[in-house]
């Protein structure tokens, strides 16, 4: 479904050239929740950028459906870090989770029963009618994750998310994610720098070098779909897990500290 | 709540106007005489003909220049703040432009205009086109990129895309620059009247002052006065409907501070 050969992506500057992405190469299946991790700086948000169709690579190719990523490709959803900064603070929540299906052409009745079903998913039913700063950070990531699950899309990528609200919040919105994704069906890609994270989202975790990045590992979570915060982060299984992708982490930021 | 904000908001002008009462009250100084004599004039000269014959014109020459410069300013600062090659070429040239005084356009727009209506109403829109202008394209050039990227995302564009991103995220600056634009035309409303009118509120002043109609004249510049309250007073009624998200959004961020 979401096809990466041989990306790179190097920004030229007034005299000096930084290489984000090396080369990478992935592919996540269709339906699949895949979530990517790498040391911070590693070019995570340039790669969803180049992914999403907002940013050209140097080099390589992004396919999504085997289609050539030429711009944002037409069912892919985006769910930024910054939830502050992707709402339109002009709008009511309603009207944000709605302004993509008005791009879309659809009828007003049709919005209407669209929006009403994505607020009622992620929990937020009552607060149609609020603007977006009027809510907490964890409300107001819950109206963008709103906007995307509205917008229907095959592929969801997610930069991120949960990296500014609280410990609490973000294990909600965890469980929300994996509830979102299941009764889609969307094929997810999850970026975070956040190792357990990861581990307990995700069906596989792609662990990035550092910058200049490349897939440095690739790992299948064998865990039991049912997922709960409590168990299974007690489960031997996950703590295995989080060991490996922490090794390998660690591994490749001493790698670029030695030289 | 209430009775303070009316008190703030009355105060000092109730006392200015009780002191100019006190102070006046017992001159024979011919150019400059006692408020009653001036209030009384104001009541005979403004409250007949001459709302229709000299206010009306001067605020409809006021309105139909205002709304020009709003909607031209409006439009070319979105086309400018739009495109980086198009800022670069017009920049220079925007900012000679704004630095020559409006005033000193008269006498060039009457050699192109003539005398009449449209001469005021283009020296009002090049006064005021300018700081909506340059405020727009500031406005449009500030667009938060994730906002931007998400409209991107979303399939966001054409009509939708301006008037539910690009009008609204430059709407706080739109106003300040309609602001600015309103008191400058309040000023060239007057300024071009004053050459070669027979009809406005400059006009009449100046007439006054030189048929030393003191109290009459002195009432003039009393009614403008009041006219620029009444419309900044309806500026930010207006201001209220469309920005009320921004200062909310003002409101929340300096509380999380």
């Amino acid at each position: 479904m979401l096809d990466v050969a041989g990306l790179r992506k190097v920004y030229e500057g007034q005299g000096h050239r930084v290489e984000a992405i090396a080369d990478l190469t992935f592919r996540v299946g269709t339906g699949e929740f895949a979530c990517l991790v790498g040391p911070s700086g590693c070019g995570k948000t340039t790669l969803l950028r180049c992914l999403a169709g907002l940013l050209a690579p140097t080099a390589g190719m992004v396919r999504v459906d085997g289609v050539p990523v030429a711009g944002p490709p037409p069912e892919l959803a985006v769910v930024f870090q910054e939830y502050g900064r992707s709402l339109f603070p002009w709008l009511r929540v309603r009207e944000n989770v709605e302004l993509p299906l008005r791009a879309k052409g659809l009828p007003k009745a049709r919005r209407q029963s669209i929006v009403d079903d994505a607020l009622a998913a992620v929990g937020l039913a009552d607060a149609g009618r609020a603007y977006p700063w009027q809510l907490s950070g964890g409300m107001q990531q819950r109206v963008a994750i709103a906007r995307a699950v509205g917008y229907h899309p095959r592929v969801l990528l997610m930069d991120e998310p949960f990296a500014a609200v609280d410990a609490q919040t973000r294990a909600d919105l965890e469980d929300l994610i994996r509830d979102v994704w299941r009764r889609l069906s969307v094929t997810l890609l999850f970026v975070t720098h956040d190792i357990d994270e990861a581990v307990y989202l995700g069906q596989r975790v792609i662990v990035l070098s550092a910058a200049p990045s490349t897939v440095d590992a690739d790992l299948a979570v064998d865990l039991p779909d049912e997922r709960d915060q409590l168990s299974t982060r007690a489960d031997p299984r996950f703590t295995d897990l989080r060991t490996q992708v922490w090794s390998r982490i660690k591994r490749t930021t001493a790698l670029e500290a030695s030289p | 709540m209430i009775v303070r904000r009316t008190v703030a908001l009355l105060g000092l002008p109730a006392v200015l106007v009780a002191a100019w009462w006190v102070a006046s009250a017992g001159s024979t100084d011919f150019y400059r005489p006692p408020l009653a004599r001036i209030l009384a004039a104001f009541r005979d000269t403004w409250f007949g003909r001459r709302l229709l014959d000299d206010v009306a014109p001067s605020l409809a020459r006021l309105a139909v220049g205002y709304t020009v410069a709003l909607c031209a300013g409006i439009a070319l600062g979105v086309a400018i703040g739009a495109s980086p090659r198009l800022r670069a070429l017009t920049e220079p040239v925007l900012e000679f432009l704004r630095a020559i005084p409006p005033p000193v356009l008269v006498p060039v727009v009457i050699l192109v205009a003539g005398i009449g209506d449209l001469m005021k109403v283009l020296v009002i829109v090049s006064g005021c086109l300018w700081p909506v202008l340059l405020n727009t394209v500031e406005g449009v050039r500030a667009i938060d990129p994730t906002l931007a990227d998400t409209a991107r995302v979303y399939h966001i564009g054409g009509t939708l895309r301006l008037r539910r991103l690009v009008l609204r995220a430059a709407s706080p600056q739109i106003v300040t620059g309609a602001r600015q634009a309103l008191s400058i035309g309040i000023i060239l409303m007057v300024i071009s009247e004053m050459f070669a009118a027979s009809s406005g509120l400059g006009f009449t002043v100046v007439q006054f002052q030189r048929s030393f109609a003191i109290p009459e004249m002195w009432s003039g510049v009393l009614l403008l006065g009041l006219l620029g309250v009444l419309l900044s007073l309806g500026f930010r009624a207006v201001e209220a409907r469309v920005l009320g998200w921004y200062h909310g959004l003002r409101a929340v961020a300096r509380g999380s501070r």
